[in-house]
């Protein structure tokens, strides 16, 4: 009785895991599928282009990008007015289907191997290490690598434009405003920190040199 | 090619004759004083009354000792005998270890450790706990204990008056050694302090302080009078650490400057231990080979110290503008104004400095030294240097002849007893923020812990959730210490600082 009882776990934890398997393979595949629609902007390895104004994605945290294709899908992102580009990301996110796709594309793109941005980024860099350390160290870490404990992504491998774009989003009440969005109504706060647009190029150039071959 | 270099060189060399020989006809007359002749410096702090005269230097700052007495024994709690101990007692600790954290929030209390042929009381953190001792009562003494293995404080007194810890060993017991913040009249001397992961002694926030005949080595930073006034650092042994003495405004405090300390008669020898703090941190920016470091800290007097063998400089002074990881204070003075350099022994200084240095030093036609005592950065308006001749310096041609050669008539800037802080009803708050947190958070920078701005950025409107952080933290940074808790506060305690971290502005 006992033994085929421990059989019947043991046969039965065996298929378990055969299906996970099989599952988390359909899962990255779906997600590979899915991408599809992203490479034409973001590059087909994620890597952003920068003259699309389409931000790098590959190797960013899965949650964060969740977290966006519902905030653009429920309309906490891309809703305003003046943000033009964030309209465009608005009606793609649409189309992607419900939560489970949108789960798993963010995984996908998060498996993809990081990306660094190769458009320079000048700045005083002594400047930027100190009020990067001072202001954004403490949430997206101090190598830039982003931390999802605090659900703050990585910086590093963003081309400049964009977080400069996405800086001011947030400072000008653009993004960031929504009350479930509560990671970006944090960084709202902290972007009406800062003192002056030289301050922030001089951050990007800090940001830029992380994650990168030294 | 060939004619190209030798062009190249003999650019170099009138460029290099012209340097010298412009150089030469800046230099000032040589002006030789005497430190045991001359005027002596007046002080920066003038007790109520008359002035105290050499023979009558305050050597206790604590009052009367008690009579009432307690002896805790080995395998006996520490923290027990204190609890049910009324305010004026003496804790005498036999020898033995002890592991626990001790909190002291009662006046008059007098922790003692009784020595028995060189076997100490030891209190051991094992690398669990975080504090040693936390002491918040007025009047609080620490005597001949030994300190190890705690990750936070070895000491640390918050907002406590009229403090003695004296005689005490404390090693490798995480951030600060010894830390007393907030209080007023307050004396550390004889101890031994090593392996810290940030200042060995911390003087934070605090006023009229004596520093005095400790041991202070292997740790980031020796000795640091940092947001302080009205301190003497006298008398230490302080090497290989990253940094020896320190005097600092850190931005983003809530009290914004650092004014009046001496830095007298110490051996500040060989402090080039490789920077341990924790990357991106204050601490982590002093470069390994300073000796001392003035950083917007205003009338710092350097007198009688031997100073040997820091590989980046003897002295450095700079501002706020020109050091590492730090974010400005807009109400904070970024200048050290006001530094005075009287007679120092300086040997082997800067045998392997920093490239900033250099190109100072290429720029002040300085070629080819082989070492550096003194480098300032930043503007320091006001300062004044005496027998500058003896050194190898860069930035401080333009210090004036100080007008007084010796601090002999300053004697220390004790006092008797002074009345506790005084706590309004409803600044609890307050009060916590100020003796606890900022000691690790200031405003708008990172010290130890993340800044206050970023954590009123995650809690917004949530006191609350900060309050139950604090009580049980968890760790979300890899490149932070972790937070101790500090579930000693009552909920009251920690919402009120909650709330008041969360409103405060600077």
């Amino acid at each position: 009785m006992l033994i085929s009882q421990a059989r019947g776990i043991a046969i039965s934890s065996w298929i378990g895991t055969l299906l996970l398997m099989y599952s988390a393979s359909a899962f990255s595949a779906d997600g590979e599928k899915l991408f599809a629609q992203c490479v034409a902007c973001h590059g087909n390895k994620g890597e952003g282009n920068a003259t699309l104004n389409a931000p790098a994605i590959a190797g960013q945290d899965a949650a964060y990008l969740e977290r966006q294709l519902l905030n653009y899908r429920n309309r906490r992102r891309g809703a305003d007015k003046s943000d033009v580009l964030g309209a465009q990301m608005q009606a793609m996110a649409t189309t992607l289907g419900d939560d489970a796709a949108i789960a798993k594309v963010a995984s996908y793109a998060a498996s993809l191997p990081k990306t660094v941005s190769a458009a320079p980024a000048p700045g005083n860099l002594h400047n930027g290490n100190n009020l990067y350390q001072g202001k954004c160290g403490a949430c997206h870490g101090g190598k830039a690598e982003g931390n999802p404990a605090l659900k703050a992504p990585r910086l590093a491998g963003l081309d400049a434009a964009y977080i400069k774009r996405q800086f001011a989003h947030f400072r000008d009440g653009v993004r960031g405003t929504d009350p479930k969005d509560a990671p970006g109504r944090q960084m709202a706060m902290m972007a009406r920190t800062l003192p002056t647009e030289r301050d922030l190029d001089d951050i990007i150039a800090f940001i830029h040199r992380q994650g990168r071959p030294k | 090619m060939k004619k190209g270099l030798i062009i190249g060189l003999l650019v170099a060399a009138v460029a290099f004759g012209a340097g010298t020989y412009f150089g030469r006809s800046g230099k000032q007359e040589m002006t030789i004083s005497s430190s045991t002749q001359g005027a002596s410096y007046a002080g920066g702090f003038k007790a109520e009354g008359v002035a105290v005269k050499p023979g009558d230097a305050i050597r206790s700052v604590a009052g009367p000792a008690p009579t009432n007495v307690v002896v805790v024994k080995d395998g006996e709690s520490i923290q027990a005998a204190i609890k049910a101990a009324p305010k004026g007692t003496i804790v005498r600790v036999m020898p033995g270890t002890y592991h626990e954290t001790v909190y002291v929030d009662k006046d008059d209390i007098r922790i003692i450790g009784v020595i028995e042929a060189g076997r100490r009381a030891v209190l051991d953190g094992e690398k669990k706990l975080n504090d040693a001792i936390l002491y918040s009562g007025n009047n609080f003494v620490a005597e001949n204990l030994e300190i190890r293995n705690y990750k936070g404080n070895g000491i640390m007194g918050q907002a406590g008056n009229n403090f003695e810890i004296r005689n005490n060993v404390i090693v490798d017991s995480g951030v600060y050694g010894i830390f007393p913040q907030l209080g007023q009249n307050g004396i550390v001397e004889h101890n031994v302090v090593s392996k810290i992961a940030d200042a060995a002694i911390y003087i934070g926030m605090s006023d009229n302080i004596l520093v005095a005949h400790n041991d202070v080595f292997d740790s980031v930073a020796g000795i640091e009078i940092e947001n302080s006034r009205h301190a003497i650092v006298e008398h230490n042994y302080v090497h290989n650490n990253t940094g020896g003495l320190l005097a600092f405004v850190t931005p983003g405090l809530p009290i914004k400057d650092t004014v009046d300390v001496i830095f007298r008669n110490n051996f500040v020898v060989g402090n080039n231990h490789p920077n341990f703090g924790a990357p991106g941190s204050t601490v982590s920016g002093i470069p390994a080979g300073t000796g001392i470091l003035v950083m917007a800290a205003d009338d710092v007097v350097i007198e009688g110290n031997i100073i040997s063998d820091n590989k980046v400089s003897g002295i450095i002074i700079t501002d706020h503008a020109n050091a590492q990881n730090i974010t400005a204070d807009p109400e904070s003075e970024p200048n050290s104004d006001r530094v005075k350099i009287l007679d120092n022994v300086m040997l082997r200084n800067g045998y392997d400095t920093i490239t900033e240095a250099k190109a100072l030093m290429l720029a002040e036609g300085k070629v080819g030294a082989k070492n550096l005592d003194i480098v300032r950065v930043g503007p320091s308006p006001g300062s004044c240097i005496i027998n500058r001749h003896q050194y190898v310096t860069v930035g401080v041609s333009d210090f004036t002849e100080c007008d007084f050669t010796n601090t002999a008539a300053t004697v220390n800037y004790l006092l008797p007893p002074v009345p506790p802080r005084e706590i309004k009803p409803g600044e609890r708050g307050k009060v916590v923020y100020l003796g606890i947190c900022t000691g690790c958070h200031t405003y708008n920078g990172r010290m130890i812990g993340p800044p206050v701005q970023v954590i009123q950025a995650l809690y917004l409107d949530n006191p609350q959730g900060l309050a139950d952080y604090i009580a049980k933290p968890a760790k979300k940074r890899d490149d932070y210490p972790e937070m101790p808790p500090q579930d000693y506060l009552d909920p009251q305690t920690r919402l009120a600082v909650a709330q008041y971290m969360l409103q405060v502005t600077n």
